[in-house]
């Protein structure tokens, strides 16, 4: 008898604490309440259904909580929402589980980092991936972990790859079946970039797709010489997944160096592509390079986005990206064939698209130890900030940078964990690079409107079936815009640049909103 | 008189200290392909804060002035370089220690010659500095002048001899060349261009911006005011890529002022700490 009591005892206590099943993942667009993957949804949409806070009452927001890191530097992550808890990760590898509702900690994790690290461009981590009761990070000495979720308890604990060789990570992983899939950041160091899986009960490694083949791969003929062993190519964000033609769809970054191609005679395989793998087994099912053999630092490290949409007559399963080479690319999903391109904003490097999908490029341009003027500069016309795609508008809200650069070459010799650029790069002195949110149509290419910022962004766009775009810029300002129109419906200044994207969920029945900023995550909802 | 923006940001920062010597080997007479080495090196690495030709940067002072505040001997500078200034945004970099010597080389390549004399007299350039040509309506020196410009209390250690020329000459021109932070990590803009804005009623107040966003500014107007305004409240916001410091031709400040004022410059190396003393 006793026996029976403890058993539903056990059985009720679990039942308080949901698992996050495969089979959530797949239906995530059906639980508005919570959040479960990087994007969203595994079509990679950063938007939401949830529609409490719509277009004739925005302007009412009101704080309701703020959580602090307790850390400095950029807060990048993208945090995800399971039944009233919200999961995130922090600056320097920390991590967090608090309460929807009030904002109070559950618990708190800290990775104990080494000294010598060498992430490009800052101590950050751009969130968990969950399955089961068990949280998934990579982190910036090149493990993935797994934590606990009620307690944040470290289960396991595997080495991807070795950081005094600049492997590091600073991705959210996608949890697609039973695995864990990550990608590597370090293309700024000469590292050989990679994507692999693990599995999620045991953190053994499934498969590892090296993204610059090695000899006797195809594609290893793009590299000259022993380049490819320094080739970068990294897939420093998260990648999205179709589960009905089972495709993972993961983009590349730049090749190493990164701003000085001398060296490295070729297209440059797999460096700044988009990759369809198979993630039962990690085999490359088709690709498509955006910049082939690239001096500029373009990274095609953007979500892609899913939609199924009418193309020239017919239904069609599309790809959208809007790239940091400047342009909007339309592909074929289910093949990788590419269907149109579109600049999105002042572009010099290339002078259009041509019928392949390849670059026209502008040969006026040559890189010179004197400089020259490039558009869009370095870190793109957009970056890897979170787009959002509104399947009511049919829009696609991109956050843009007017920077152009000046290119100096600066050739260098690679030495193992120091960087690698080939390059220096400053802004064009003329201008002072600002930006805007674009919302794009995702057929045309074509710009519907734009929301200037005073300054080039950092962070990315949330759209929602209210009707509405939640926005933040690099001054600070959490920003509520009309979806159709762009107006400025309602903003708040939350006194540090925004490095990341809001998600939203509800708690209570309340639509909350949360975004991070400085060292705080700071939850909007209306009030009571 | 504005010496252009980057010097009041170099001002604040103490970018090159040293906790006491280091010995290493020295960089005298190196070879050309050192310093083209150094000069490699230094792009790659360092120019995105102390500029291309290391004549200072947005986050970085002038090191080819031959002035080096916190220790100026090779084995000062190799642990500078090595071990970065805690406390500062001056990081510790993983170079080879040939590598530090090159950097070193190319630093003195570029350095003026030791010994050099200024021939301005410093006691004139003072009277300069404080008197008719207006310099300190607009720049504040050890707590008395304006507050337009920069602060200059520290610019003898931070601006080298050329700098000061040509900011006093052609300010746009320093302007122009600009300090740029490549990763936008201050929320203050450096820009010390001149911004004019028009208010509802057609007022037009002219000043640099101390802060600026979508949706407001905050500036000094040129009656060294410090104003806040609402874009919206506002018909017009504009910025023109020019200082609001007078170029001084020779009409203005001949030869033997300009030598004066910049022996006086150079003498400027922060406000003393008189308790410490």
């Amino acid at each position: 008898m006793k026996t029976t009591l403890l058993l539903v005892l056990v059985l009720a206590a679990g039942a308080l604490h949901a698992q996050v099943s495969y089979e959530r993942l797949l239906g995530a667009a059906a639980e508005p309440q919570n959040w479960l993957t990087y994007s969203g949804r595994y079509s990679g949409w950063h938007y939401s259904t949830l529609h409490q806070i719509n277009t004739s009452n925005a302007s009412h927001l009101t704080m309701q909580w703020a959580f602090q890191t307790g850390d400095l530097g950029q807060f990048e992550t993208s945090p995800l929402v399971v039944d009233g808890v919200i999961y995130g990760t922090a600056q320097n590898d920390r991590a967090f589980a608090i309460d929807a509702r009030t904002g109070r900690p559950i618990w708190r994790y800290q990775r104990n980092l080494p000294d010598k690290l060498q992430p490009c461009c800052g101590m950050v981590n751009r969130g968990f991936a969950i399955l089961g009761n068990r949280l998934f990070m990579a982190t910036l000495d090149a493990h993935v972990i797994a934590l606990d979720t009620k307690t944040g308890n470290l289960l396991w604990d595997v080495t991807a790859a070795d950081y005094h060789q600049a492997y590091t990570f600073t991705v959210a992983p996608l949890a697609v079946k039973n695995e864990v899939i990550v990608g590597v950041s370090g293309g700024e160091y000469g590292v050989r970039g990679f994507i692999e899986a693990y599995n999620a009960e045991t953190g053994k490694r499934l498969w590892r797709f090296n993204t610059v083949p090695a000899p006797g791969e195809p594609g290893h003929e793009t590299w000259s010489g022993d380049t490819w062993k320094t080739g970068g190519a990294p897939a420093w964000i998260t990648g999205t997944y179709d589960p009905e033609l089972n495709l993972l769809y993961w983009p590349t970054g730049n090749p190493s160096p990164s701003d000085y191609g001398g060296g490295r005679k070729g297209a440059n395989l797999y460096s700044n592509s988009m990759l369809a793998l198979d993630p039962d087994t990690g085999k490359l099912k088709w690709y498509f390079q955006f910049t082939p053999h690239d001096l500029y630092d373009y990274d095609a490290t953007q979500i892609p986005v899913l939609i199924d949409t009418e193309w020239e007559g017919h239904a069609r399963k599309v790809l959208i990206q809007a790239n940091r080479n400047g342009f909007f690319y339309v592909l074929d999903r289910t093949d990788g064939k590419f269907l149109f391109a579109k600049a999105f904003g002042t572009v010099t490097w290339a002078t259009g698209i041509d019928k392949d999908g390849m670059p026209i490029v502008n040969t006026s341009l040559k890189a010179s130890p004197e400089g020259t003027r490039v558009c869009p500069g370095a870190l793109g016309l957009t970056n890897w900030y979170s787009p959002s795609y509104d399947p009511d508008t049919k829009l696609l809200y991109v956050a843009t940078s007017t920077e152009c650069d000046i290119f100096t070459s600066a050739p260098q010799r690679y030495r193992a964990g120091h960087d690698f650029l080939g390059s220096i790069y400053v802004p064009d002195p003329a201008e002072r690079p600002t930006g805007a949110l674009k919302a794009l149509d995702v057929v045309t290419g074509s710009e519907k409107w734009s929301f200037p910022y005073f300054s080039n962004p950092n962070g990315g766009a949330l759209s929602t079936a209210g009707g509405v775009v939640f926005a933040g810029d690099s001054d600070g300002n959490f920003i509520v815009l009309d979806a159709q129109t762009g107006h400025d419906l309602w903003h708040v200044q939350l006194g540090a640049a925004i490095y990341s994207t809001a998600i939203t969920f509800e708690v209570d029945h309340k639509q909350t909103v949360v975004i991070p900023a400085g060292s705080a995550l700071f939850a909007f909802a209306l009030p009571e | 008189m504005a010496l252009t923006r980057g010097i009041q940001l170099v001002l604040l920062m103490v970018c090159f200290v040293t906790a006491g010597a280091q010995e290493s080997k020295t960089t005298t007479n190196p070879r050309p392909a050192t310093i083209k080495e150094g000069a490699s090196l230094f792009r790659a690495n360092c120019s995105p804060c102390h500029g291309l030709n290391a004549r200072g940067g947005g986050r970085g002072p002038d090191l080819t002035s031959g002035r080096w505040t916190h220790g100026s001997s090779d084995g000062d500078i190799f642990r500078t370089i090595s071990r970065g200034v805690p406390g500062t945004e001056m990081p510790a970099n993983a170079f080879e220690d040939s590598e530090i010597r090159a950097i070193i080389a190319y630093l003195r390549s570029q350095a003026p010659p030791k010994n050099i004399k200024l021939a301005g007299n410093p006691a004139n350039g003072k009277k300069i500095f404080f008197g008719d040509t207006g310099c300190s309506n607009c720049h504040m020196v050890r707590g008395v002048g304006g507050v337009l410009g920069p602060d200059l209390s520290r610019v003898g250690a931070a601006r080298s001899v050329a700098y000061l020329t040509d900011s006093i000459r052609d300010p746009d021109q320093e302007l122009s060349l600009g300090m740029t932070d490549p990763n936008n990590h201050y929320v203050v803009p450096l820009v010390y261009d001149t911004v004019t804005v028009i208010k509802a009623d057609g007022e037009k107040i002219t000043g640099v911006a101390r802060n600026e966003d979508t949706y407001s500014i905050q500036m000094i107007t040129t009656a060294q005011e410090l104003k806040s305004f609402m874009k919206k409240d506002l018909k017009e916001v504009s910025h023109e890529r020019r200082s609001l410091m007078p170029a001084y031709s020779v009409d203005a400040l001949n030869a033997v002022q300009l030598q004066d004022l910049i022996a006086y410059l150079e003498t400027l190396r922060g406000i003393e700490d008189k308790e410490v003393k």
